[in-house]
C-alpha cells in the first residue's frame, strides 16, 4: 500500500493547476496534468486516476484516524484500504491494456 | 466514485451495527453483579434494537436504493431481577435480600456468539465481493 501511494504522489506532484484553483478542491488533491472533463477518453481516465487518488487519501486518512486514537471503528479503516487497493488494480489494468494497445500500433508494418 | 466492491455500503453497516450488539452485551456481562446503578437500582439489562435506513446521499454519490441496517435504540430489559439472601450487603434491604440485575450469564454468552458469527458472516461478505472483483480484474490478463 505505501509504495502504490508514493508513486501516485509523485504523478501528482507533476503539472498542477493555479494555487487560487488548487485551494478550491477539496483535501484529496484532483490530479491535474488532465483535466478531469469532458467526455473523452483522456478525461475519463483523469477522472478515474483522481478518484482512485481520493480513494487512496480516504483510506489513509482512516488508518491515521484509528492510530491517533479516535472513535473509528477497525473494519471501516479496513474496508477503505480494500477498497483503495481494488480500485488501484483497477487502474493497473486500465494502463495496462493501454500501454498494450499502443505498443501494438507502433509494430504495425507501414 | 466508483462502486468497485459490490454491496460493500450494506456490509459496512451491518459491521457498525453487530459491533455495536457486542458492546451492549459486553457492558451486560460487566455488570452482572452491579446492584447499585446511577439511579441506585440495581442494573437493568440493555437489549439493542435494530431497523432499517435508507443511505443519505453523501458528496455526489447517489443515494443507495436499498436500505442498510442501522441501530434504532438500545433500550432497557425490564424484566424483574432475582432477589438472592446476603446479609452484610450494604445494598440488602430490612430482611437481608438484595436484588440481583436481571442478566443471566449464559443469556449474554449465547446471545454474544449469535452476534459475533453475524459479525463473522458479513466479515466473509466483504471477503467474498474482494475476492470477485480482484478474479474480475484478472479475467482482462491474458
Amino acid at each position: 500500500m505505501p509504495s502504490a501511494m508514493s508513486g501516485l504522489d509523485l504523478m501528482s506532484r507533476a503539472p498542477r493547476i493555479a494555487p487560487a484553483e488548487l485551494q478550491t478542491l477539496g483535501q484529496p488533491q484532483e490530479i491535474s496534468g488532465v483535466q478531469p472533463s469532458g467526455d473523452s477518453f483522456a478525461g475519463m481516465l483523469g477522472k478515474m486516476v483522481s478518484d482512485v487518488n481520493a480513494k487512496q487519501h480516504a483510506a489513509g486518512d482512516s488508518v491515521a484516524a484509528l492510530q491517533a486514537g479516535q472513535n473509528v471503528p477497525l473494519h471501516q479503516a479496513v474496508i477503505a484500504m480494500e477498497e483503495a487497493n481494488v480500485s488501484f488494480q483497477l487502474m493497473v489494468e486500465v494502463r495496462n491494456k493501454l500501454l498494450e494497445s499502443y505498443q501494438e500500433i507502433m509494430r504495425m508494418q507501414i | 466514485m466508483i462502486q468497485i466492491l459490490s454491496g460493500i455500503q450494506n456490509t459496512a453497516a451491518a459491521l457498525d451495527a453487530e459491533r455495536t450488539r457486542i458492546d451492549v452485551i459486553s457492558q451486560n456481562i460487566a455488570n452482572a453483579n452491579n446492584t447499585h446503578d446511577l439511579n441506585g437500582k440495581p442494573y437493568q439489562r440493555q437489549v439493542v434494537v435494530f431497523e432499517s435506513a435508507l443511505k443519505q446521499a453523501m458528496n455526489g454519490e447517489p443515494a443507495s436504493q436499498l436500505p442498510v441496517l442501522q441501530v434504532a435504540r438500545i433500550e432497557r430489559d425490564s424484566r424483574p431481577g432475582q432477589s438472592i439472601y446476603s446479609p452484610g450487603n450494604p445494598d440488602a434491604d430490612d430482611h437481608d435480600m438484595v436484588v440481583m440485575p436481571n442478566i443471566s450469564i449464559s443469556e449474554e454468552m449465547a446471545d454474544m456468539i449469535n452476534a459475533s458469527r453475524s459479525f463473522e458472516a458479513n466479515l466473509a461478505v466483504v471477503k467474498n465481493a474482494r475476492q470477485m472483483a480482484m478474479q474480475t480484474l484478472a479475467m482482462g490478463r491474458h
